[in-house]
């Protein structure tokens, strides 16, 4: 019960260390080394039976991927995503040919047999050949992201050199406006449109609204980037994200209820000088409510929020809703 | 091409839903709101993945970061005829998933933090939703019918992060038998799910 009786198997054949064939199963597995990787993948450019060996093999260890139990992520980390494309170029295709491939065709390729276990169906068989090897192994350009590795924007740079990198390149730094809309897109996808309950589409407040984007995007990109989690007197789940190096937080809270004209959220940075305002926001009382606090974060601070007159106070007139410390 | 996970995902997605196919054509144009849904679809078992290679939970929020930026950027090079869009994805995520340990002290202080894990059933959650635990038992019964050096093998790269090396170091075999028992049990577990490109 080995799977060695294949007959496809033949070239491995015993495990003799100099045989690159050896490697598919732990290349689909990531296990190999870079160099190793790269090795295996010169082999994978020689053979086309390799080529589909692997493909089926990489799409083997997804399988096992895809049964491991769904974890939910934190919210933050959503809002911190989608504030962070506006700041983030996108890469163009590789070819004029992969722009061909409309999303109806795609549908076509990929949902052909929706039902049941389309085991050697003519179109996945039809594939083989086109899918000759995993995404993201052989093809030279999509190597770029073997080595983006804890780097997103690595993958950008590592591009470099091609003419791909330079469309990018130019695509991003021509649309100026793109990036104000985009910017503006982020918040309001978040927060329903009430970003911070400031108006977003007044003339200051744009700009606003995209430096919040931006530092938000920052905090959460920052390297020592950390989070705490609790929850306000209401039961509203509630999240401080912050960064030491940059001096920066956020917080973030779960249908923070409305408060009336006459009132505002206001942030306070709480430390051995006791507390200082950082900030006033409202909320619509659905979806998310985040803001990325005025003034200088120092290490060990609280963070809280009290309700006051709208405009703010110089002190806190009441109780914190919610206490978070860094 | 991975048909019956697609079909599989079929299952959680209201029929009228667009394709993660679809949704990444639509990133790879820059359409932020394609992003984000794209993001509400596959988000859960990426971080489900990431953090049953990287245990910690904050850590793998990083990573899944980390790995939905990279689909943002690199979305232009996904190509359809070469497999669904989530085949794309999760093996993007597994490999962002090792790179973790590999690149960093991560990778040691995981290991004394969790000790030796026990690898020989890597399934120590439980299935959340019917089309999970279906999945699930799918690959269990095909894990199965590997034998228990091949499924340690496969466990221990696949679902602990060690790379062949660690593997036989692990074990105390040679590195040769690893890969055999690494491509073998892979080549079983293919045909057992009947997994075919």
């Amino acid at each position: 019960m080995t799977g060695t009786d294949k007959p496809g198997n033949d070239l491995t054949g015993n495990g003799s260390a100099d045989n690159p064939a050896d490697l598919a199963g732990a290349y689909a597995l990531h296990a190999l080394s870079a160099d190793e990787a790269a090795e295996y993948e010169r082999y994978l450019a020689r053979s086309e039976q390799a080529r589909i060996e692997a493909a089926e093999l990489s799409d083997t260890a997804v399988a096992l991927g895809l049964s491991v139990a769904p974890v939910q992520p934190s919210s933050p980390l959503k809002a911190s995503l989608m504030a962070q494309l506006a700041t983030t170029p996108q890469l163009a295709p590789l070819t004029p040919a992969a722009d061909a491939v409309t999303p109806a065709e795609t549908a076509a390729t990929t949902d052909a047999p929706p039902a049941a276990i389309p085991i050697g169906s003519a179109s996945a068989r039809g594939s083989v050949t086109a899918a000759s090897a995993p995404v993201s192994s052989v093809d030279p350009g999509a190597g770029v992201e073997q080595g983006s590795a804890g780097d997103p924007s690595a993958a950008v740079k590592g591009s470099a050199g091609g003419a791909a990198a330079a469309r990018a390149q130019r695509r991003w730094f021509q649309r100026p406006a793109g990036y104000l809309v985009a910017a503006a897109a982020a918040v309001a996808l978040f927060v329903g449109g009430t970003f911070a309950g400031q108006a977003l589409y007044g003339d200051p407040s744009q700009d606003f609204a995209q430096e919040q984007a931006a530092s938000l995007a920052e905090i959460n990109a920052a390297p020592d980037s950390q989070r705490a989690s609790t929850q306000t007197a209401d039961g509203q789940a509630a999240t401080l994200v912050w960064s030491g190096e940059l001096g920066l937080s956020a917080i973030i809270v779960d249908e923070l209820p409305a408060l009336g004209d006459d009132q505002d959220y206001q942030l306070w940075y709480i430390g051995a000088a006791g507390p200082v305002s950082a900030g006033t926001f409202d909320s619509d009382g659905s979806g998310t409510a985040w803001r990325v606090l005025d003034g200088t974060m120092s290490a060990g601070d609280t963070v809280g929020v009290t309700v006051e007159p709208a405009g703010g106070s110089e002190q806190p007139t009441s109780d914190p809703i919610v206490a978070i410390q860094s | 091409m991975l048909d019956l996970m697609t079909a599989e995902f079929d299952l959680d997605a209201s029929s009228t839903a667009p394709s993660k196919e679809e949704l990444l054509a639509r990133v790879a144009d820059g359409d932020q709101s394609a992003f984000g849904e794209l993001y509400d679809q596959i988000a859960p078992r990426v971080l489900g993945l990431v953090k049953r290679v990287l245990i910690d939970h904050a850590q793998s929020e990083e990573v899944t970061q980390e790995i939905f930026l990279e689909i943002w950027q690199t979305a232009s090079r996904y190509e359809s005829q070469r497999g669904g869009a989530s085949t794309w994805i999760m093996t993007m995520a597994h490999r962002r998933a090792i790179d973790r340990i590999r690149s960093s002290q991560a990778g040691r202080d995981r290991d004394t933090k969790i000790g030796i894990r026990d690898f020989a059933v890597p399934y120590d959650h439980v299935a959340e939703t019917v089309e999970v635990k279906i999945e699930h038992e799918r690959v269990e019964k095909a894990m199965s019918r590997l034998t228990e050096l091949q499924r340690q093998a496969v466990s221990l790269s696949y679902f602990s992060g060690y790379s062949h090396r660690e593997v036989a170091d692990h074990l105390h075999i040679p590195l040769g038998t690893v890969k055999t028992r690494l491509r073998d049990g892979l080549i079983r577990l293919r045909d057992e799910l009947g997994v075919v490109s």
